[in-house]
This record gives C-alpha cells, structure tokens and sequence, in this order.
C-alpha cells in the first residue's frame, strides 16, 4: 500500500480524474473530500457492508418468506405453490 | 386506513402513522423511503419491513435487543440530526427508539446486521439504519449458536 504524508488542506491526486483533499484533522478523526466522476460510488467501506448485507438479505429472504407465510395461512392458489 | 399490495402478504392495510420514513432510504435501497413494520402473532418476535413503494421489498427483522439483551446502540451525530433525535443524550432502546436488526437468512444459518442496526425516533417514526463506523458488532452476527451434531 502506498503510504502518503498530508497536512490539512493538501491534497492527493489519482489519476487525471479524482482528487483526495484532507479537509480538517480532528483529534480522532479526518475529513476527507473527494472529488471524482459522477460514475465512480464513492462510499465508506463499512457503508459498502452494508449496503451489500442488504441487497443480500432482501433476496434471500424471498424464499424464505415464501416458506414461511405458507406455514401462516393456507398456501395460495397459484400454480407454482406446489412444494417439492 | 390506505392499504397497499404486498408481495408476500397480499394487500395490507396500515394506519398512516405508522408509516416509517426513511429520509435516505437503506444503503442499496436509496429510493425507497416509506416503509411499516408488520409483526404477526405467530411469528414473534420477527419484524417485516415493508416497503410501501415496491411490494417485493420486504427485509426480516428482529429486534436487537431479542438477538442480544446487552445490546448497545452507537448512532452518528448525523443520523440522530437526520431522524431528530437529541444530540448527547442516551436513548432508550423501546422508548426513544425502535432498534431492529436486518437478517440475512444464509445457507450456514441466519445472521443479523448488528452492525447497522435499523433506528426508528419512536415520536416522529422517521428511520435510519445506523452505520457506526466505530460499532464492535458484526454485520453478519450468527443467530443460532454452532450446535452439536444431532444424533441420526
């Protein structure tokens, strides 16, 4: 990994396109801002978890609540409600 | 009351004041901003999100506190600004606020996103799902402990 040192208000380029500006040095944090073109997402890695978790979770629990409700109430009647 | 077509629970009806309002959306779901939460008799504790805008978008839920009793909630300054909720001050998890976790049912088991819980201001039903950057909690939290092999 390449290691960079930066003091507030500097800034770090990547390639010709985004630009890393160190806004502000707290006592525990930075703020970062970024400057890159409207296709790139640009998001904290543990947004990045969960919006993943997400997407993953809202699939799968298709199934799943498929299985479940038909335990609920009677199975409606369509013709893929046929279990295997 | 207005009712809405579901996906897997038909159509429901919802009283309007408990429509959740999701100023950001979730991360993934950006366009989506109202939601209810529907809980069944015969499912508790589980709590389904649904989504008031698109009928297949409906995420499990339980609340945190029934995944782990000790469970303790970190919320950003900016997401207690986005849902009202007073800066510097601890919130009671049931009183202030509603906590669910999002579960993800996997083939290893299900597990549930501690790491960014979902937090509803219980006096103005708007939500966040709360990523804390400095949370200790998993967003893959196994729900059911490793058990010993049954006996066949």
């Amino acid at each position: 990994m390449l290691m960079m040192a930066r003091r507030e208000g500097e800034t770090i380029l990547i390639g010709d396109d985004i630009e890393v500006v160190i806004a502000h040095i707290g006592r525990s944090r930075v703020k970062v801002g970024i400057r890159a073109p409207r296709e790139l997402t640009v998001m904290a890695r543990e947004v990045k978890l969960v919006r993943d978790e997400n997407l993953a979770a809202s699939a799968r629990s298709a199934k799943a609540l498929t299985r479940l409700l038909t335990h609920l109430r009677p199975a409606p009647s369509s013709p893929s409600g046929s279990g295997r | 009351m207005p009712s809405v077509q579901t996906q897997y629970f038909g159509v429901i009806s919802y009283e309007p004041d408990s429509t959740l309002e999701f100023p950001r959306g979730l991360p993934g779901f950006e366009e989506r901003h109202r939601f209810v939460a529907l809980r069944f008799a015969d499912t508790q504790p589980l709590v389904f999100l649904q989504s008031l805008e698109d009928p297949g978008v409906c995420f499990i839920t339980l609340p945190v506190l029934a995944v782990d009793p000790r469970y303790r909630l970190g919320i950003s300054n900016e997401d207690r600004d986005l849902v009202g909720l007073p800066l510097a001050r601890p919130l009671r998890i049931g009183e202030d606020v509603l906590c669910l976790a999002v579960i993800a049912i996997r083939e290893t088991g299900p597990t549930a996103n501690l790491l960014a819980p979902v937090v509803v201001n219980l006096h103005n039903q708007k939500a966040v799902q709360a990523v804390d950057p400095e949370s200790e909690y998993s967003h893959q939290h196994a729900l059911v402990p490793e058990e010993a092999p049954v006996c066949s």
